[in-house]
């Protein structure tokens, strides 16, 4: 008798979504088994990376984060243009962090013109992010819809409070929306309930479930995805079958294990390669999970995780 | 369908469709038939032909195809003889009529390139703005998909005075609608009325003059129809799904004001197609049935100061309200406070003077929104330390509302009106008591703006089923008196209809998903007697909250064959707890400790699980903190339970749910039960009475023991055997 893998019999499959424009499209999705499970099943698009840009000089970032964007951190077309010309960005992640009302409150239409500028200089994927206050990014993304007008930008977070306000302008606009809850699998489901009713067409969503870093909640945010992949895949949940992306990289370069020094902290080793660990680490358990883009910061961490993906994407014999 | 209506429909169309092909002739004499015509800078070309016919008309030639069609689509003028007493005639005739009116327009354009200015505001020398271009449609277009616009009232003809025209344009814009005007009567149109009577005009007031014609109503519908190719993913030439887009969405109707010619039937028939009645002030013959509007299609004779506050009835708008205007704070950072007597200005209820307080459903035309009544002495008029009776009568309408929902609405009251900041409630009912602190009289508070609160919320919190809000609000002894008459009457009848209701009368049953954000695959299914475990649902709450948030938690389940009476099962409800379990659990009954009990999320009031020794069921409440005769504490059995697991012989119970009929069917009920802590005996007391009465054994609430008998099974065994527990000659449970 020889032996047979057991294997998952699907009746799902994640839907295809088209990102950005033109000949740069980057489709994401399209999964019909578990993450590289490629023996029971096919992934299309293998899981991308998007790179972060922030649209104001960074303040709170540990040096070992900066040191590779120094020389363009508080212009964030050169720094777009970095990502996508040194370090081969497959898509760029703008992080309209500025436009924080506890930040600097960067107004919306100012805002706009920087996402403007970043989309007009890079021919890659743009995904925008406001900074999860409703009100401030209904107002600063409605305004990037129609600054951008045609360029198909991923925008979010769309939340319970504001999806139908950003909602409907990204409709006009025909931009993609990343539809955002908080690690939970039915609000999860409602949202896009939501996104559909209002007539967000099922090729324009993608879903935010909201990921923390290694160490503070991982593993609460790794079950949420895995059991939205489960739903998707094998329990026939439609609504739930768009791509995921996880937004993990300014959780983790906030941690505290990432930002203390070598001399505060000489048990946890050297501090830049903490860094780029934990963000590796953190990439590798939402990969594993079912994750189809990685919003990440570190080149070396980039690095890593593109070397996992392509060996996990090599089909054995089995 | 009104043959009036109909015949006058009608001829109108076949006036204009003649006057279409008129101008057609002319034109086509003057240019050709490749001449270019259309809307300026728009994709949709004449957007209702593009969006009803999915023809592109880009040249003069083009419009004899769509023209040709009209004269396909006119029904024969009715005659006296032959009358067909269907809407369709006139729905077909309506629709001809938008095409020719498009396509006259459309010369328009060509012949007189100046008739209209062509941008968001007017000019001084020329106020029409004529059809929306993309840049505009789709920058308001936006705000009929989130609802910051829900629609626009298409206005025809004018007002009997300028100040009337005004009156309604600024209701309308406080319901936050747009308004399209076009048309006159008798030479006035309502644009220049409200130009006279200074109010400004233009697409960033949202009251647009769109032109002088009735025609111009096409621009209105044109709008409305290139939405939903634009926003609502819809085809061009997919009429069904264009018009079903905007009936749904789009909360539109059509305000004739002055004489209904037949032309202005025709436009007013066309726009019913799309779900948008006609409401007018003139005494012209109504269509009340509903079928292709949500509610009534043409509703007649509406004084102007009443006019707004019917269409909207009429079209089903939800009225929002975005802030609570008294002259305090409002929300939930205030609901603990407490007025203490040295703070204390005045109270009322409480035991010191009557006190009341009642929520009632009515009929839609006995209730008019946002009227607030004081009858008596309001705060003004009484002194520091005053006490009054007091009663507080709320009457709700709406087209979803049912008296059912009614206890659920009352039982709001006490915490929003615990919300404004130096007020303190208590209690409910007519055991209800209200404190104000000196602080908010000094800021003006005053009892009448406990309505204004009532009102905002009722509207803010349950929209989905409450259209209109009055409050009376009463100090005056006689009147209060009245009202506690009132009250006990309908508490009366609400609480035998809750008695009334039991599994067997009602097919639907309601899930419960709340938790599954901390015990995944926990489903509730709530039952007419079973209440939710953390005992914050019943059947009522859950089938409100599916009326008021269909997408959410609450999810009606017809409950489909009974297989297992005694167990509880029913093909639906396995069906769907597979389904919303996503598969963890395969079965489930909804009176059964032992056999496919219910998951348990974590939140249960009491746990409730068996003493093999007693042959017997226990239940111990979370408040519960000593040891329990299992040999477990709460604490510890709450662990074994929760996680959305199917534990037999551990289940999560609600406290209402002790006292109910169905309560462990499938063990025997309440006569298993051998023991509960003494806090929990006595809390339900009163509810177990009847019960035991029932069961034949009136005392059997004493033969239940406690922990002052014991804490173990050993020590309450000797007390069940005294007692002639029944439980001791029951079946055995394992
Ligand atoms: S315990 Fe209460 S809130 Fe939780 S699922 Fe059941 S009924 Fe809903
Ligand atoms: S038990 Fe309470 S805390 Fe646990 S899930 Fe249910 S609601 Fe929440």
């Amino acid at each position: 008798m020889t032996f047979e893998i057991p294997k998952v019999s699907y009746s799902g499959k994640i839907k295809e979504i088209p990102l950005g424009r033109g000949e740069n499209i980057i489709t994401v999705g399209g999964e019909s088994c578990y993450p590289f499970h490629l023996f029971e099943g096919a992934i299309p698009h293998p899981p991308k990376i998007a790179m972060e840009v922030y649209d104001k000089e960074p303040e709170d970032w540990p040096d070992t984060a900066l040191e590779p964007f120094a020389d363009v951190a508080g212009d964030p077309v050169a720094w777009a243009r970095k990502c996508v010309d040194t370090y081969g960005a497959e898509m760029i992640a703008l992080q309209l962090a500025s436009t924080d009302p506890n930040a600097e409150d960067t107004p919306a239409d100012e805002a706009a013109a920087i996402t403007k500028k970043v989309s007009d200089a890079v021919d890659v994927p743009l995904i925008v992010f406001g900074t999860s206050n409703t009100d401030k990014d209904t107002e600063v993304l409605k305004a990037v819809c129609e600054t951008c007008e045609g360029k198909n930008l991923i925008i979010g977070p769309l939340g319970e409070g504001n999806y139908r306000a950003i909602g409907a302008t990204a409709i006009g606009y025909k931009h993609t929306v990343m539809a955002s809850t908080p690690i939970d699998i039915n609000l999860a489901k409602q949202l896009n309930i939501l996104l559909g009713n209002l007539n967000v067409p099922d090729d324009k969503i993608i879903i935010d479930p909201t990921t923390g870093a290694l160490g503070y909640g991982l593993e609460y945010c790794y079950s949420v995805i895995e059991r939205i992949r489960t739903a998707a895949l094998i329990q026939e949940d439609e609504r739930l079958q768009f791509p995921i992306i996880a937004n993990f990289a300014k959780e983790v370069w906030k941690t505290k294990e990432v930002k203390l020094s070598e001399p505060e902290a000489p048990l946890l080793g050297d501090q830049k390669k903490r860094g780029v660990l934990m963000e590796a680490m953190t990439a590798q358990c939402v990969l594993l999970a079912g994750a189809d883009i990685l919003v990440m910061r570190h080149p070396e961490a980039i690095n890593l995780v593109k070397e996992s993906i392509q060996d996990l994407m090599i089909k054995g014999e089995g | 369908m009104s043959k009036i209506i109909c015949s006058a429909a009608i001829r109108g169309a076949h006036k204009i469709v003649g006057t279409a092909e008129a101008k057609y002739e002319g034109a086509l004499k003057k240019w050709g038939p490749d001449q270019e015509i259309g809307f300026p800078n728009t994709t949709y070309y004449l957007p209702i032909i593009y969006g009803m016919l999915g023809i592109p008309v880009k040249t003069l030639a083009d419009a004899k195809k769509v023209l040709d069609k009209c004269k396909k689509l006119l029904p024969e003028p009715v005659s006296d003889k032959v009358w067909l007493p269907y809407l369709a005639p006139a729905l077909e005739a309506g629709m001809a009529t938008f095409f020719a009116e498009e396509i006259i327009e459309a010369i328009r354009y060509l012949e007189d390139p100046d008739f209209y200015t062509k941008g968001e505001d007017p000019l001084p020398d020329n106020i029409w703005l004529g059809a929306a271009d993309d840049v505009i449609m789709r920058k308001r277009g936006v705000e009929f998909v989130d609802g910051t616009a829900p629609g626009f009232a298409a206005i025809l003809g004018a007002a009997p005075t300028k100040e009337i025209a005004a009156k309604i344009a600024i209701e309308l814009q406080e319901k936050n609608l747009y308004v399209f005007m076009c048309g006159d009567h008798e030479g006035k149109t309502m644009s220049e009325q409200l130009i006279e009577a200074g109010v400004q005009i233009g697409w960033p007031t949202r009251l647009v003059s769109f032109g002088p014609s009735y025609m111009a109503a096409v621009f209105a519908i044109g709008f409305a129809t290139r939405a939903a190719m634009s926003f609502g993913g819809v085809k061009p030439g997919d009429f069904a799904a264009n018009l079903r887009y905007n009936k749904d969405r789009i909360f539109a109707f059509a305000m004739p004001l002055g004489t209904v010619t037949d032309e202005w039937y025709a436009n007013a028939a066309g726009a019913i197609n799309w779900g948008f009645p006609t409401i007018a002030d003139t005494p012209i013959p109504q269509i009340l049935p509903t079928g292709i509007c949500t509610y009534e299609h043409v509703v007649s004779n509406i004084p102007h100061d009443q006019i707004v506050a019917k269409a909207i009835e009429v079209r089903g708008l939800k009225v929002s309200i975005s802030k609570v205007d008294i002259p305090m704070s409002y929300g939930p950072a205030f609901e603990g406070e407490r007025i203490r007597k040295d703070d204390l200005y005045f109270e009322c209820g409480g035991g010191r003077t009557l006190g009341v307080e009642l929520t009632v459903s009515k009929d839609m035309s006995e209730v008019e929104d946002g009227k607030i009544e004081m009858i008596g002495p309001d705060l003004d008029q009484v002194k520091e330390g005053d006490k009054l009776p007091f009663a507080m009568l709320i009457e709700v309408a709406g087209r979803q509302m049912q008296s059912d929902f009614e206890p659920i609405l009352e039982r709001q009251i006490h915490h929003l009106v615990n919300y404004v900041q130096g007020i303190m409630h208590i209690g409910q009912r007519n055991i209800m008591w209200i404190r104000v602190g000196k602080a908010a009289v000094e800021k003006g508070f005053l009892l009448k703006h406990l309505g204004t609160v009532m009102h905002a919320k009722y509207h803010q919190d349950f929209g989905g089923i409450v259209d209109k809000v009055q409050v009376k609000l009463y100090t005056d002894e006689e009147k209060v008196k009245e009202i506690l008459e009132l009250s006990k009457k309908v508490y009366k009848k609400r609480d035998e209809r809750v008695e009334g209701m039991t599994d067997e009368t009602e097919e639907t049953y309601y899930s419960c998903t709340l938790c599954q954000s901390f015990a995944p695959s926990h489903v509730c299914i709530i039952t007419p007697e079973r209440v939710g475990m953390c005992g914050a649902y019943n059947w009522l709450d859950c089938k409100a909250s599916f009326e008021i948030n269909p997408t959410g938690p609450n999810q009606p389940i017809i409950k489909g064959e009974c297989t297992e009476p005694v167990l509880g099962q029913w093909k639906g409800i396995t069906d769907f707890v597979n389904k919303a379990s996503r598969q963890k659990v395969e079965q489930v009954s909804a009176y059964s400790l032992m056999n496919f009990p219910m998951t348990a999320c974590g939140c249960f009031e009491c746990v409730a699980t068996i003493l093999p020794m007693c042959n017997g069921i226990m239940v111990v409440n979370r408040d519960f903190m000593g040891m329990t005769p299992c040999g477990m504490k709460f604490t510890t059995l709450a662990g074994m339970v929760g996680g959305g697991n199917q534990t037999p012989g551990f289940l999560g119970v609600s406290k209402h749910y002790i006292c109910s009929k169905k309560f462990l069917l499938a063990e025997g009920g309440l006569k298993r039960v051998v023991w509960l802590p003494k806090m929990l005996k006595e809390e339900l007391a009163e509810r177990m009475k009847p019960i035991c009465e029932e069961m034949g054994i009136p005392n059997f609430a004493d033969m239940i023991a406690d922990e002052t008998v014991g804490t173990t099974e050993e020590e309450i065994l000797p007390f069940l055997e005294e007692k002639g527990h029944p439980a001791l000659t029951m079946d055995p449970l394992m």
